[in-house]
C-alpha cells in the first residue's frame, strides 16, 4: 500500500537500514513508534515498564539489521518480537493467567444487541474511557489479538503468526475479545 | 454484523488519546540506530585503509625496488672485486708507454718457466713510474687466482708444454696487448669523461680467456702454437673494441686518435685502427711479407716486417723471415 504510494515499505527500509542507512530506520521508526508503543502500554497498563520493554524492542530490531530477511511483514515481525517480550516479562513477574483459556468464563451470546447499539449513545468521550477500562479488564490474550488488529492492523492469519497460535485460537480470541469490549460499552447505558 | 461492530469499536478506541513514548526514549533508540549504522557503513580500519593504503603501497613499492637494485649492485660489484686485477684507469702510463719497449725487456729479463703474472708484477716495479710501482693491496688477492688459471686450468694447451719456447712467451704477449687495450679504452674513456670503469673491460677478457683454457687444446703442440694466442688477443680487443665502442661515422679515424692520446705509439695505432690492421691476422700479415719478398720487393717486404716485429714482438716468425 504504501509502495503504491510512493514510499518505501516497511520491509525495504529495514533492507536498507541493514546496508547501513540510518534514515531508513528513522523513517521506520516513526511509522510505528506510536502504535507500538501504545500496543505495549496497553498490555502492561504500566508507562515504566512499557518504556522499558519499547525500547528493548526496538534495540532488537537495530540489532537484527543484518539477519532480517522480509519474509514475512514487517509489522508481523516486529509484532512477534513484541509478543515475545511480553512473554518474558509475564514470567518474570508471575503474570501466567496470559497462557490460560480464559475465554470459557465469558459468554459470547450473553451480549445484548441491544445494550450494544446504546453505547452509539453515548457521549464520545465516556465511551473511550469506558473502552479503554474494559480493555484494561480483558485478558492479556484476547487482549494482544485486539491490540494487534488495532494497533498493527493485522487481519487473523498475521495475529496467529505473531503470537504464535493457530488462526482459530486468534479468531476466538479476538471475538471473545471484542464481545466484552462491545457488552462494557452497553452495560452503561 | 461483528465486522461492523469492530469498525464502530475501532473508531471510539481511536478516539482515545495516544499516549507517546517519552521523547529520551526516542532520542537514545535513534542513537543507537545511528551509531550501529555507522558502523556497519565505515566499519573500522576502512577509513585508515583508505586514507593510508595508497601511500603505503606506494612507499613499499619504492622501497622493494630500490632494495632490488641495491642487491643487484652490491652483487656486481662483488663480481668486479673478485675480477682479476687490471691497470687502473687513472695509470695510463703504466702500460702504454712500455708498449713497444718493456714487452721485449720483459721476456729478456724473465728467465722461462715463470708465470705471467709474476712476471708483470716484478717488472712493474723495476719499471716506471713510482705511481705504477706500489702494488695495489685490494687487487692483490685476485693475481694468485689468475696466476694458476693459465698453467693449471689448461693443463694440455701449448703455454704448458716445457719443450717449446714459444708458449711460455705467448701469454706474456697476450697480456701485454691486453694491457693496451685495456689502458687505451680506460684513457678513452677518461678523454669522455665517463667514469673508469676498469672491472668492465678485464672482465671481458677474463671470461674470453677462461672460455678458450677449458677449451681441449688443439693440436697445437707445435713450433706454431702460438699463433693462435696472438690471433685469439686479436680477436678479442676486436671484440671489446667492438663493445665499447660501436662502430659509427668516423669510427675509422677516432680509435687511432685515442690510442695515440693515451701514449701508444703512433704506428701501431694506426695499424690498430686501421681497417686493414682489424682485418689482416698475423699469419697473413706473414704472407704478404712473403709475397713481397717473391715479388722482388725487399725494401717494402723489410719494412712490413719491421712493422709486424714491433706489432708482434713475441710472435715467432718463420726461419724463411728471420
Amino acid at each position: 500500500m504504501r509502495s503504491m504510494r510512493g514510499e518505501a515499505s516497511d520491509e525495504e527500509l529495514m533492507l536498507r537500514y541493514g546496508r547501513g542507512d540510518s534514515r531508513a530506520f528513522e523513517l521506520l521508526y516513526r511509522r510505528h513508534r506510536l502504535p507500538l508503543y501504545r500496543f505495549l502500554l496497553r498490555q502492561l497498563g504500566n508507562a515504566e515498564s512499557a518504556e522499558e520493554l519499547f525500547q528493548d524492542l526496538w534495540m532488537r530490531v537495530v540489532n537484527s539489521r543484518g539477519r532480517y530477511q522480509p519474509r514475512a511483514k514487517f509489522t508481523s515481525w516486529i509484532y512477534a518480537i513484541a509478543h515475545n517480550r511480553l512473554m518474558d516479562f509475564y514470567r518474570a513477574n508471575g503474570r501466567a493467567s496470559f497462557l490460560s483459556h480464559e475465554e470459557s468464563q465469558f459468554v459470547l451470546e450473553d451480549a445484548p444487541a441491544a445494550e450494544i447499539a446504546a453505547d452509539l449513545r453515548l457521549d464520545r468521550k465516556r465511551a473511550v474511557e469506558r473502552l479503554l477500562a474494559a480493555l484494561g479488564a480483558l485478558p492479556d490474550a484476547q487482549r494482544e489479538a485486539f491490540l494487534l488488529q488495532q494497533e498493527g492492523e493485522m487481519s487473523i492469519e498475521e495475529i496467529a503468526a505473531a503470537t504464535g497460535v493457530g488462526p482459530e485460537t486468534a479468531k476466538s480470541r479476538l471475538r471473545y475479545a471484542v464481545a466484552k469490549l462491545r457488552a462494557s460499552l452497553g452495560k452503561e447505558s | 454484523m461483528i465486522e461492523r461492530r469492530d469498525e464502530e469499536l475501532s473508531h471510539i478506541y481511536r478516539d482515545a488519546e495516544g499516549p507517546r513514548p517519552p521523547q529520551r526514549v526516542d532520542d537514545n533508540i535513534l542513537a543507537a540506530s545511528q551509531r550501529v549504522a555507522g558502523t556497519v557503513r565505515r566499519p573500522a580500519g576502512f577509513r585508515f585503509s583508505r586514507r593510508w593504503g595508497t601511500p603505503v603501497a606506494i612507499a613499499a613499492t619504492v622501497l622493494v625496488t630500490s632494495t632490488l637494485a641495491l642487491m643487484v649492485f652490491e652483487r656486481q660489484s662483488g663480481v668486479d672485486t673478485v675480477a682479476p686485477p687490471v691497470p687502473r684507469a687513472d695509470r695510463p702510463a703504466k702500460v702504454s708507454v712500455p708498449e713497444t719497449q718493456r714487452a721485449p725487456q720483459a721476456e729478456k729479463s724473465s728467465p722461462a718457466g715463470k708465470s705471467p703474472p709474476a712476471e708483470i708484477q716484478r717488472a712493474a716495479p723495476a719499471g716506471k713510474s713510482p705511481v705504477a710501482a706500489p702494488p695495489r693491496p685490494e687487487k692483490a688477492p685476485a693475481t694468485p687466482e689468475k696466476a694458476p688459471a693459465t698453467p693449471e686450468k689448461a693443463p694440455a694447451t701449448p703455454e704448458k708444454a716445457p719443450a717449446t719456447p714459444g708458449p711460455q712467451a705467448a701469454p706474456r704477449s697476450d697480456k701485454v696487448q691486453q694491457h693496451t687495450v685495456e689502458t687505451a679504452l680506460s684513457s678513452e674513456r677518461r678523454a669522455t669523461g665517463q667514469p673508469a670503469r676498469a672491472p668492465a673491460i678485464p672482465r671481458g677478457v677474463e671470461i674470453l680467456r677462461k672460455s678458450e683454457e677449458v677449451k681441449p687444446a688443439p693440436a697445437a703442440a707445435s713450433p706454431q702454437a702460438p699463433v693462435p694466442d696472438a690471433q685469439r688477443v686479436f680477436d678479442a680487443q676486436q671484440r671489446l673494441r667492438a663493445m665499447q665502442a660501436p662502430p659509427a661515422a668516423g669510427a675509422v679515424s677516432e680509435p687511432a686518435a685515442t690510442l695515440q692520446g693515451s701514449g701508444v705509439a703512433a704506428p701501431v695505432a694506426n695499424r690498430l685502427a686501421t681497417p686493414e690492421a682489424k682485418e689482416r691476422t698475423p699469419e697473413k700479415w706473414i704472407e704478404d711479407i712473403r709475397k713481397l719478398k717473391t715479388e722482388g720487393k725487399a725494401s717494402e717486404a723489410e719494412r712490413e716486417l719491421a712493422e709486424f716485429k714491433k706489432r708482434y714482438p713475441d710472435y715467432r716468425l718463420p726461419d724463411d723471415l728471420r
